[in-house]
């Protein structure tokens, strides 16, 4: 199976000069895959770094329209049945492609994450690994696995972290990809997982595809600590009215989402609850419109969705 | 009661890394008195956390006991003063410390905010920042409540229009 492995760049001369090596050394040791920088409209040096060191690495220039909007365009633009979506921060381990590739032989699955570790090899608070989901007063959180014990065997997740996935470019394109309604960041990966098992598909964690990550290291770089944190929480409920279709459900996540807001001042010192609630508000049109595609597509219900994840109603 | 019986209620959420702030308030409190004893309530997480800092009495809620009898256990044992720890910038939020610093009713309540000076706060200055504090919430519980009670009707009607619940229920 041949698959084309997509570096998404935005200003990461730096993150290229670590990660792309790898990349690339991956890449020839499974078979000579392709690799492909999707450069996110950088004003930095990347380019011209990329066509002086890695001239064997392919180049899409992109307008600066974001990390989701870039992924869609490259995998759009690939030309292979399966797709490896990297950050520019991920540093892959040599073997990490094979194990992914041929958890996608299967026809049922959509995507396979790779298995997070720290820079140093370490697990504490690694992001992405077996993700599942559950329900903590009303709201849906999302967990990740720490347990090495946990980790030893390929299982279904609830999502693949968009850090570095491998997915089949079909499925990915019937899914209409990332949903820009998330720009600038974090919940795309979420909402796709979740349509894709919507679609009756799979999502894999693969503990033999090992990579290196620092998470939030990228968005860090171009965005405040409190405005990743407003985005996240604005993400989130949008992919609840997005995407839980069982009304019964969505107003307990709502109401939830109420006592949440108020919260903020009750407690003090957390993201700003209620601002991003206004916030959401301003994309309901939006969320209302995924809403009714989702409706259209679906073959699993919300409770199909989230049994099929472990997560208990 | 003798100054050795005396206590300090420590007030603090005892989230993960406020441990210097904590201890830099017991510092504090054991210059301005040797023999203090501290109290504090807390959650069955944050205990090991707030036993940890030393502080010899944690009285735990949410294990069988509700906050109101916890409360009533510090009640009993009359501390003379009250210390809240902010955490962050600040005076923000921390309606429910300040508003049970109130219900202890300590003779002397003092605030620890990270980069400012400590300093006593009469219990009138306090009752007046839990009110403001209170109408806030309630403010902030209005318009959630308008923004939700908006999302969930536009949602559901959306789904109503575009032809029904289209997905299948379990």
């Amino acid at each position: 199976m041949e698959a084309t492995l997509i570096i998404i760049n935005y200003n990461g001369r730096e993150l290229l000069e670590m990660s792309a090596p790898a990349t690339l050394d991956a890449a020839r040791r499974a078979g000579n895959h392709p690799v492909v920088v999707a450069d996110d409209g950088s004003t930095d040096d990347s380019l011209q770094y990329l066509c002086k060191v890695h001239p064997g690495i392919e180049v899409l220039a992109l307008p600066h329209r974001g990390f989701g909007a870039a992924c869609n365009a490259a995998v759009a633009a690939a030309e292979t049945e399966t797709v490896v979506l990297l950050n520019s921060d991920i540093l892959v381990d040599p073997g990490f492609l094979p194990p992914l590739l041929q958890d996608l032989d299967q026809n049922d699955v959509f995507a396979v994450g790779c298995k997070f570790v720290n820079p140093g090899g370490s697990l504490r608070d690694a992001i992405g690994n077996r993700t599942s989901c559950h329900w903590r007063r009303g709201l849906l959180h999302i967990r990740h696995e720490t347990d090495p014990a946990r980790l030893a065997e390929t299982c279904p997740q609830f999502y693949a972290n968009g850090a570095a996935l491998a997915c089949s470019r079909q499925k990915w394109l019937a899914l209409g990809g990332f949903d820009p309604m998330y720009h600038p960041l974090y919940w795309e990966d979420v909402d796709l997982g979740y349509r894709a098992w919507g679609r009756g598909w799979r999502v894999l964690y693969e503990p033999a595809s090992v990579v290196a990550h620092e998470q939030g290291s990228t968005m860090k770089r171009v965005h405040t600590v409190e405005h990743i944190e407003l985005m996240s929480a604005k993400n989130g409920i949008l992919f609840t009215w997005k995407n839980l279709l069982d009304p019964g459900l969505l107003r307990r996540v709502i109401a939830a989402q109420m006592r949440w807001a108020a919260d903020d001042v009750l407690i003090g010192g957390l993201p700003p609850r209620t601002r991003a609630l206004l916030l959401a508000l301003r994309q309901l049109p939006e969320s209302i419109r995924g809403r009714v595609r989702e409706q259209r597509e679906r073959t699993r219900s919300d409770q199909e969705i989230l049994a099929a994840c472990g997560a208990r109603t | 009661m003798s100054e050795r019986d005396s206590y300090t209620l420590l007030l603090t959420f005892a989230r993960q890394g406020e441990e210097p702030s904590i201890c830099k308030a017991m510092e504090f409190l054991r210059r301005e008195s040797p023999a203090v004893r501290f109290v504090a309530l807390g959650s069955p997480v944050s205990a090991a956390m707030l036993r940890g800092v030393g502080i010899e009495h944690v009285n735990i809620f949410g294990e069988g006991s509700s906050v109101r009898s916890v409360l009533r256990q510090i009640k009993d044992l009359r501390p003379s003063s009250t210390a809240i720890i902010y955490c962050g910038p600040g005076a923000r939020g921390h309606l429910k410390l300040e508003a049970l610093a109130l219900a202890v009713g300590s003779r002397r309540i003092c605030r620890f905010i990270s980069g400012e000076p400590t300093r006593s706060v009469s219990r009138s200055s306090l009752l007046l920042s839990v009110a403001a504090k209170s109408l806030l919430a309630l403010g902030c519980l209005a318009v959630s409540a308008v923004v939700c009670a908006l999302a969930f009707c536009s949602l559901l009607l959306a789904q109503v229009l575009s032809g029904g619940r289209g997905a299948r229920w379990a």
